[in-house]
């Protein structure tokens, strides 16, 4: 029986295709467009046959495709995962200089709260390893601050979080060597 | 009897020579390899299931695929055996009735009856 495919299934479709595109990060670009187009195609074919509802049912969802899709690629190698790491990296800068920028300015207006008039120097404490301490020129209420970033420590431990959960080392080819050598 | 749902697992071992067999009898799509199997007696392999492992199979070399222009829609993708396909093909199927062969032997063997929980 054949079903009309309307512009609302195509779009249903391009939302399955972008979506296993999507997941397919890590794959050559030249792979991506084959498996997109024949993902597209196969589905514009079952969509005619049995109804895209029923098509996208028997296609099993965009992030197990994409799964047995990277099993195939990689022979089920874990890989380095770029993607989190990224994601981890942007989030995790996002909350902690919004978090220690937020320090700073409660530190600011806690002095114009007990001064809206105060002139010289005034040094914020440290926040532990984390942030180095602020220090604010005022002349009057108004000046400028100094200092109150992340600390040396603060970045190689964020650095080594990142690492640890993009599993980035996996990138390094002597890893890969050592272990392929230890499967063997 | 009724048959319980099939474990995926069994099939998996068993999907790269069902695909290489259905393509050795005819050149076919992704979607024609699907309803084909489904017509042998699998009727719910998923899609999903199917692509990658074709998309396997190519990259190992064991099938090669060509773009075919349709009247439907966009270039289908038809996969063929290589010679390497063919010779996956025989060997593993060697293996597959060698094996099936042991498990049958033994599968068809009578069992005593369950002991009662409590005896």
């Amino acid at each position: 029986m054949s079903h009309p495919v309307s512009w609302f299934d195509r779009l249903r479709i391009e939302s399955v295709v972008w979506s296993l595109d999507h997941r397919l990060y890590d794959l050559s670009p030249r792979s991506r467009i084959a498996k997109r187009r024949e993902v597209r195609e196969n589905l514009l074919t079952a969509s005619a046959d049995i109804g895209t509802s029923e098509a996208l049912r028997n296609l099993g969802g965009s992030r197990r495709l994409a799964a047995e899709y990277r099993a195939a690629e990689f022979d089920g190698e874990v890989r380095a995962n770029w993607f989190t790491a990224f994601i981890f990296f942007m989030t995790g800068q996002l909350l902690i200089q919004s978090l220690l920028t937020e320090r700073v300015l409660a530190f600011n207006e806690g002095l114009m709260a007990a001064n809206p008039d105060a002139t010289g120097t005034f040094t914020s404490s440290r926040f532990s390893f984390i942030q180095d301490a602020a220090t604010f020129t005022l002349d009057h209420g108004q000046g400028v601050w100094t200092g109150g970033r992340m600390t040396v420590w603060a970045w190689v431990v964020f650095a080594v979080a990142t690492i640890l959960v993009g599993r980035l080392w996996r990138a390094v080819p002597g890893w890969r060597r050592l272990t392929s050598a230890k499967v063997i | 009897m009724v048959i319980p749902p099939r474990d995926p697992q069994l099939l998996k071992g068993a999907l790269s020579l069902l695909l290489l067999h259905l393509l050795a009898e005819r050149e076919s799509y992704g979607y024609q390899v699907v309803q084909r199997l489904r017509e042998t007696g699998l009727p719910d392999i998923l899609e999903g299931t199917v692509y990658p492992a074709l998309s396997r199979l190519e990259r190992e070399g064991r099938v090669t695929a060509r773009l075919v222009s349709s009247t439907s829609g966009p270039a289908r993708k038809y996969y063929r055996p290589t010679p390497a396909g063919y010779e996956a093909l025989a060997t593993g199927a060697a293996q597959w009735f060698a094996l099936a062969d042991v498990v049958g032997a033994v599968l068809t063997r009578p069992v005593p009856p369950a002991p009662i929980e409590g005896s």
